[in-house]
């Protein structure tokens, strides 16, 4: 056994070599001296590129008075700068600065809940609104987008994460420099106008996402319990009274402290020549100050010492959600359950869809994957909706079966190659767009520390042994190491 | 290799100082770019021996190869009291089994290879598709062969397919943006195919008779177009597809059943499910038009101009300006074989329902008035041309294209006539084609909330009927 599996991880190894000149070769990094990270590959299928710039900042850096500030952000940054979304800023500025000074009066106001002077809300509201509707004639409406659409920009969007935000879009190859144009104007001349009423989008965003739809407060709740001290239980969007109590002030000092050029990776992909590219980044890019250094997060999860039971009562069937903590990406046991997740939830061959869907037919459907970051221990996870009439409890009894089989049982040298097969796979597709790739480029740089680590993956996975499998299941699915989060049906079961 | 690469940084390092000082950074406003050589891809259209069109698109970038089948089939077809059976027979012509072997061990196979064999039956199309690295596509392409013609539907795996779906009907009243889609479609396309959803008595009623009869009846190679792009060799490809699909005398002639369009009739209507949420869900709409009715291009610089995009009306008004939602849109959907429909779309917190549904309309209803202003025909306009080389960015989807639009008779140089038709559109256009299409009081019009917490009653929209949320499947 030892020995097969020895002879197959050697081949593996050569072959991992074979792809990784590939990528390697496909991929020219350049460094600013202002710390910006800039990577690209060359691809002429089609005359587009696509342009990805991921700031190494996410909620996971929100302090409590903070949160949803880094999404909120977001939403603020397509709102223009000096210069764009704006016909006069120097008559508009005057005009933000007031609305500032009487919504964080309203805000401190509202703040006091039932003792608020509902009186001077009422008075603040109303000023509020006239100056609103006044600097509102000075504004261009989303003119970022308005540029790239009539360049024949598409995708042109926005994500935050636990572990960072990110800013993308597809253009036309020749158009590539209106990218740097404005995406170097928003880093350094940002105008986070319309602040108040964005902050209600959120709000509507958070009710839409969260507060209306079942599962996802679960996933929610179950993530927040997960998580005693490490703000990664924080949700991104931040909690309801968290939104309503973000100011202006408080985004403009998060955008200062974190949008820093040496705080960004940008992957450029497509139809690009690279040495070009590289003189253009330097010379809309090259001039910004580099920022302070950002520090990791300093809080540490204490070990969890006993199962966390989360329910939530809701007009839904039931569903439940199963977590386990876990190192971080990267680290040695982590290579361990990118195994674990693929031989429990990955496919049709998977153990989860085998034994639960269809033989014990328990569950309609379950997948396994790893959550909510990626930078700092997270939670390896199990999702599945019982099939009526099983319980979750009969759910759960039936995923615990699983995992339990993981650590008395070794795992089969078919499916460890069957794995290694599906990542070569992966390799060579995820090749195939342009977007695809600046995503995994700005993604396993920003949350691994090297786009490399997608070179040196195979290979890593080609090392875990079934005596490492049954290690690391003994280890970490414990009772003790456990969060299982349900759904009741509102008027269900008791 | 890569030490070309650093090279390369450090001299361009070096240089970019005295570049920047001639080459200012120029103004996103005025900038002005290259030229771009942009020529719509094309695919090769060759027919096998058996007379089954084939599209063919070389690519090496990827060592992969991906191909689609695309049958004439849909749930159109099956009978109103087996709502249901074209789905299922989709899912089950891959989950049962083919070609003889068993379920479990097709699985194994394939995805030891790290390929993939998808089918799915939709409204009007059914797919079987593939994906696999080249040299495991011979393998593949048998497999793929086996489940688009020769499916086992093993008994077990027929049953786990009708437990599934039972399933997800139990669960389809769990997400109130769900339910409202689901709403919205069946009051628009009521009485006619398009609009049937699954019940538990028709999911029931459903044999593994009826869906070998189903799949016969349709997946023939004289009903299907195949789609193929990759890393293939194409004399070898066509030897192979040919011996796969070899031209054989089919039982009986193809006979595929009528259906209908839909009647085109215009009436209002209040719809209402009661969830305790603090969200109402809003969807508004009615019947549109298809893709051969010559106002499609004028509807297209409509739609983007009304609700297509972030700089929409009802965008900009509705979320930008007022802060009343996060999701709000409208969308023609241009139907291919059938008239689409038109349908906008929202949520908003209890309290602003009445509000946002008033302003929606309002908006909607502001198209059909006055015609639209320059900037907005020329921002629409193009959007639309500058970005059309997106449609063709792998070669898969150059290939699908091509087959798509064979399979849904379009007309010849669509493509290559698509963009001066929509440079042609003018703002009178605009206007006939809002004051043709769109018809506020006859939305049929679907709120998903806690009517109670309104702003205003639903009743202030017309006649409110209420859904009947309840589910009444039993645990069996």
């Amino acid at each position: 056994m030892r020995l097969i599996l020895l002879a197959v991880t050697l081949l593996v190894v050569c072959a991992t070599g074979i792809q990784a000149a590939n990528l390697e070769d496909k991929v020219v990094e350049h460094t600013l001296k202002n710390g910006m990270k800039l990577l690209m590959v060359e691809r002429h299928t089609s005359p587009t590129v696509s342009a990805w710039i991921r700031f190494r900042v996410g909620s996971v850096d929100e302090r409590s008075d903070e949160r949803g500030i880094a999404h909120l952000l977001e939403h603020m940054l397509f709102k223009g700068t000096t210069t764009l979304g704006t016909t006069n800023y120097a008559a508009e500025k005057p005009l933000l600065d007031k609305i500032e000074v009487v919504a964080q009066e309203l805000t401190a106001e509202k703040a006091k809940r039932t003792k608020g002077d509902t009186g001077k809300i009422a008075g603040l509201e109303k000023q509020l609104a006239t100056l609103e509707s006044a600097a509102a004639r000075y504004v261009i409406k989303d003119e970022f987008f308005e540029l790239y659409s009539k360049n024949g920009g598409t995708g042109y969007n926005a994500f935050t994460s636990r572990d960072g935000t990110t800013y993308l879009i597809s253009l036309p190859s020749n158009k590539l420099e209106l990218w740097a144009a404005i995406e170097s104007d928003r880093l350094q001349n940002a105008v986070l106008r319309e602040f108040y009423t964005e902050r209600s989008v959120v709000m509507e965003e958070r009710r839409r996402s969260y507060d209306a739809a079942p599962e996802n407060k679960l996933w929610e709740t179950f993530v927040a319990s997960s998580f005693l001290a490490h703000p990664y239980g924080q949700p991104t969007i931040g909690w309801m009274s968290d939104i309503e109590n973000l100011t202006r002030t408080k985004a403009e000092q998060f955008f200062h402290s974190y949008y820093t050029p040496n705080n960004a990776i940008v992957a450029v992909v497509g139809d690009i020549d690279t040495r070009k590219t590289i003189a253009m980044v330097e010379r809309y890019f090259g001039a910004i100050k580099p920022g302070k250094e950002v520090l990791p997060v300093t809080a540490e999860e204490p070990q969890q010492a006993g199962e966390r039971r989360i329910e939530l009562v809701a007009d839904a069937e039931p569903t439940v959600i199963m977590g386990f903590h876990k190192p971080a990406v990267g680290t040695p046991d982590d290579y361990v359950f990118d195994v674990i997740n693929m031989i429990l939830g990955s496919g049709r061959t998977s153990r989860f869809y085998k034994k639960l869907v269809i033989e014990k037919q328990v569950a309609s459907d379950i997948g396994a994957f790893d959550a909510p970051g990626y930078r700092y221990p997270n939670l390896f996870v199990v999702s599945a909706n019982p099939r009526t009439p099983h319980t979750v409890k009969e759910l759960e009894d039936a995923i615990l079966a699983e995992l339990d089989q993981l650590k008395t049982t070794p795992v089969a040298e078919r499916d460890l190659q069957r794995i290694l097969n599906n990542i070569e796979y992966e390799e060579a597709r995820r090749m195939g767009t342009n977007g695809g790739l600046a995503r995994n480029l700005t993604e396993y740089e920003a949350t691994t520390g090297s786009w490399r680590y997608m070179i040196e993956h195979r290979g890593k996975i080609a090392k875990v042994t079934p005596a490492d499998i049954m290690r690391v299941a003994g280890t970490y699915f414990t009772r003790e190491n456990r969060t299982v989060g349900f759904i009741t049906k509102k008027g269900g079961d008791k | 290799m890569k030490l070309l690469a650093i090279l390369i940084c450090l001299l361009f390092t070096s240089i970019t100082p005295a570049s920047s000082a001639d080459h200012q950074p120029a103004n996103p406003r005025t900038m002005t770019f290259p030229a771009l050589d942009f020529q719509i891809p094309k695919a090769e259209r060759v027919v096998l021996k058996c007379g089954m069109p084939v599209y063919l698109l070389r690519d090496t970038e990827l060592p992969i190869i991906s191909m689609t089948a695309m049958v004439r089939a849909g749930s159109i077809y099956e009978p109103a009291a087996k709502s249901g059976l074209a789905g299922m027979t989709g899912s089950v012509m891959r989950s049962g089994g083919a070609g003889g072997i068993a379920p479990e061990k097709l699985d194994d196979e394939l995805e030891f290879m790290a390929s993939a064999v998808e089918s799915t039956i939709d409204s009007d199309m059914g797919t079987v598709a593939l994906t696999s690295l080249k040299k495991n596509f011979s393998r593949t392409l048998q497999i793929f062969s086996n489940v688009l013609l020769r499916p086992n539907f093993s008994e077990s795996r027929v049953e786990i397919a009708r437990k599934q779906i039972i399933e997800s009907l139990r669960r389809q009243n769990d997400d109130p943006k769900e339910i409202a889609d689901r709403e919205i479609n069946r009051a628009i396309y009521a009485g006619h195919p398009l609009g049937a959803v699954p019940t538990f008595e028709s999911i029931s009623s459903i044999t593994r008779q009826d869906l070998k009869a189903f799949h016969r009846r349709y997946f023939r190679v004289d009903n299907m177009i195949l789609a193929v792009s990759g890393d293939f060799d194409r004399e070898a490809l066509l030897t192979e597809l040919n011996s796969t699909f070899p031209a054989t005398k089919e039982p009986s002639g193809l006979a595929l059943p009528d259906v209908p369009q839909p009647k085109l009739l215009f009436q209002g209507e209040v719809l209402y499910g009661r969830k305790d949420i603090n969200q109402s869900v809003i969807r508004m709409g009615h019947l549109g038009l298809n893709k051969d009715n010559p106002d499609i291009y004028a509807v297209r610089i409509l739609d983007y101009i009304l609700g297509g995009s972030f700089t929409s009306r009802l965008t900009v008004e509705i979320r930008t300006n007022q802060g009343l939602a996060y999701n709000v849109g409208s969308r023609f959907d241009i139907g291919r074989r059938f008239t689409g429909s038109f349908i906008a779309e929202t949520e908003t917190k209890d309290k602003t329902t009445a509000k946002t549904i008033r302003l929606m309309k309002e908006i909607i209803g502001g198209t059909t008035k006055e015609p639209v202003s320059d900037e907005e025909l020329n921002s629409a306009r193009e959007y639309m041309i500058n970005s059309f080389m997106f449609a063709f960015t792998s070669p898969a989807s150059i290939v699908n294209q091509r087959a798509r639009l064979e399979y849904y008779n379009y007309p010849d140089g669509y493509l290559e006539k698509y963009r001066d038709n929509i440079a042609k559109v003018t703002k009178a256009d605009v206007l006939n084609a809002a004051r043709k299409y769109l018809h506020p009081d006859a939305f049929k019009l679907v709120v998903v909330g806690e009517a109670a917490k309104f702003d205003l009653p639903l009743s202030t929209f017309g006649n409110v009927r209420e859904l009947d949320l309840k589910q009444n499947i039993p645990t069996q």
